[in-house]
């Protein structure tokens, strides 16, 4: 199906579901509400014509320059190997207690993308079984990929340099 | 006193906790997995990564788009001019630029050839983990003859940076264009001799066939990508699903097997080498002359000639050294065929010169929990065998 088709299929089949939808540069693309998004993944998957059966990925987005409502977006990538077709689920996810339900009842690898989306932007991924730290050391502070994370050095615990000073791992801000 | 009497024999449970890694050199890097044994036979295996992570995301959030191409290399380590073409497809893509015929030619043979130098290295490392210890020696004589056409055509043997931004850093040399004419004739006697030392080998078939066997439908629910999910029968290829650069124009079969043990993705494997090699020859028989970036002088530089003649080259050259390239609103991602699978940057554009999120989709990373749900049931002496043929590389998981 091209893109086009896919997007008429997925509004015939959900219509109050989606929110929005889009085409750039050729990419099937919707916009989905955090509420309505298992929904919508268990008919991408099982509808005959879509069978979207593959999980690509999920990423977390941090919209806080923009200044964007809702402040964070996943956006999820699924192919059909089937029909050799994609498509992208952009779900926009509150400031405040920010939460998306799981997909991993669905697709198994989803269990390892959603696990990163809270240890890099702390977006609760309600029915996952583990939601803990995953690339972070557990008992780490704050979400690394959130736009208000500063871009710092680590402190330095232990350092072969005798003239060491606290100075040099003093944040930088970030040039643009 | 006796044993029972200190309460020695008193267990709570029958299994045995077993650590492996982080510093174990079967696995491939820095991975760590806990494995609950019952006597010899694996009943969990729980994966612990991040011990390489280097907030490269983070990092490349914080540079502009040409200074994010030379840590792309870092992420997948073994197959750089992948991570690059990845990157550099979608930033393109953001663009709308037009890459010229000759560029796409050079970034398809540069691929080619670092995916045969990426199987080589995990076919070497693998058989040394299962106990062949010749194959090594021999996979590591030939790809060394690729790290030195890579130093030919950028100065470096690994990390080449050589996909750019709107086509490639230099056009191809004498040298280089002979060397890869040698080498892709002397390579599949080469491939040859490596299946003679394997294929038949009663010990490899003890070790390899019906191992770690995932069928078609947990291939794709587990999000395996690349050999591992084509030697489980799905016939999925990026090259041939969503063609890029200039795949579709040449001819090459995607080898797909069924059985989905270790065996099959190394058969997988080795067959795709020899396939690397047809497209290869088939790139550098149609390589067109022609530019080798694109003449869009708010992407690529100018001729530097022209500096000295032209006020309007002075000042893109000006303007993009200092500035960058600004790259329009807008979120893309494009998915690319590489060594271990689909690799692909979901990259964000805030209009400016520097990214708003860059997120790589790394086919190790995808693997790793069903990789060790596929070490459930099998015997400890066949964790490492699974570990190696699912090819990991803990540049890309923990970024």
């Amino acid at each position: 199906m091209t893109s086009e088709e896919i997007i008429e299929k997925v509004k015939a089949g959900l219509a109050d579901a989606i929110q929005d939808t889009d085409l750039p540069q050729g990419d099937a693309v919707i916009f989905v509400a955090p509420d309505s998004w298992h929904a919508v993944a268990d008919f991408l998957k099982n509808d005959a014509d879509l069978k979207f059966d593959y999980f690509s990925d999920v990423r977390g987005v941090d919209y806080l320059l923009e200044e964007r409502e809702p402040r964070f977006e996943s956006v999820y990538q699924l192919y059909s190997i089937d029909h050799q077709h994609s498509i992208r689920v952009r779900v926009g996810i509150d400031e405040d207690n920010p939460s998306v339900p799981t997909v991993s009842d669905l697709w198994k690898g989803a269990l390892y993308p959603e696990q990163e989306l809270f240890d890099m932007f702390g977006i609760n991924v309600e029915g996952h079984p583990t939601m803990e730290r995953l690339i972070m050391p557990k008992g780490w502070e704050g979400f690394p990929l959130r736009k208000d994370y500063p871009l710092t050095t680590e402190t330095v615990t232990f350092s072969y340099n005798r003239d060491f000073k606290s100075d040099l791992v003093k944040s930088k801000p970030p040039t643009r | 006193m006796s044993v029972t009497d200190q309460g020695l024999l008193h267990r709570d449970k029958d299994t045995m906790t077993l650590n492996m890694g982080p510093q174990h050199p079967s696995t491939h890097g820095v991975f760590r997995v806990i494995l609950e044994m019952d006597g010899e036979v694996v009943k969990t295996a729980e994966p612990e990564i991040g011990y390489l992570h280097t907030g490269i995301e983070k990092t490349s959030e914080n540079k502009r788009y040409v200074h994010v191409i030379p840590m792309t290399d870092r992420l997948d380590y073994l197959n750089p001019p992948g991570n690059n073409l990845a990157f550099c497809l979608t930033t393109e893509k953001l663009l709308g630029v037009e890459i010229p015929d000759r560029a796409n030619v050079l970034r398809v043979i540069m691929c080619e050839l670092s995916r045969i130098a990426s199987h080589l290295v995990w076919l070497g490392t693998h058989a040394l983990d299962i106990g062949a210890m010749t194959v090594f020696l021999y996979c590591w004589r030939e790809r060394e003859m690729i790290l030195d056409l890579n130093e030919e055509i950028s100065g470096v043997r690994m990390m080449t940076s050589y996909i750019r931004i709107g086509g490639v850093a230099k056009d191809a040399t004498r040298p280089w264009l002979d060397g890869i004419r040698d080498f892709i004739e002397y390579f599949p006697a080469k491939v040859d001799e490596y299946e003679r030392l394997l294929t038949k080998n009663p010990i490899w078939l003890d070790r390899t066939e019906g191992v770690g066997a995932f069928t078609r439908e947990e291939a794709i629910n587990w999000s395996f990508s690349g050999p591992a999910l084509r030697a489980s029968g799905v016939n999925w290829d990026i090259r041939k699903a969503q063609p890029y650069s200039c795949y579709d124009n040449y001819d090459f079969d995607v080898p797909v097997l069924n059985n989905g043990d270790i065996f099959d993705r190394y058969r997988v494997r080795v067959e795709e080498m020899r396939q690397s090699r047809a497209i290869i020859k088939q790139a550098l028989e149609s390589l067109p002359e022609g530019p080798y970036k694109t003449p869009d002088n708010k992407v690529s530089l100018p001729p530097r000639e022209t500096l000295h003649t032209s006020m309007e080259a002075l000042i893109h050259h000006f303007k993009l050294v200092s500035e960058g390239i600004s790259v329009p609103v807008g979120e893309t991602y494009v998915p690319i065929e590489g060594a271990r699978g689909e690799v692909g940057f979901y990259i964000v554009s805030d209009g400016t010169n520097v990214p708003a999120r860059v997120k790589l989709r790394a086919p190790s990373f995808m693997a790793i929990p069903g990789m060790c749900k596929m070490m459930e049931g099998c015997y400890i002496a066949d964790v490492v065998g699974i570990i190696g043929s699912i090819d990991i590389v803990m540049g890309e998981v923990d970024r």
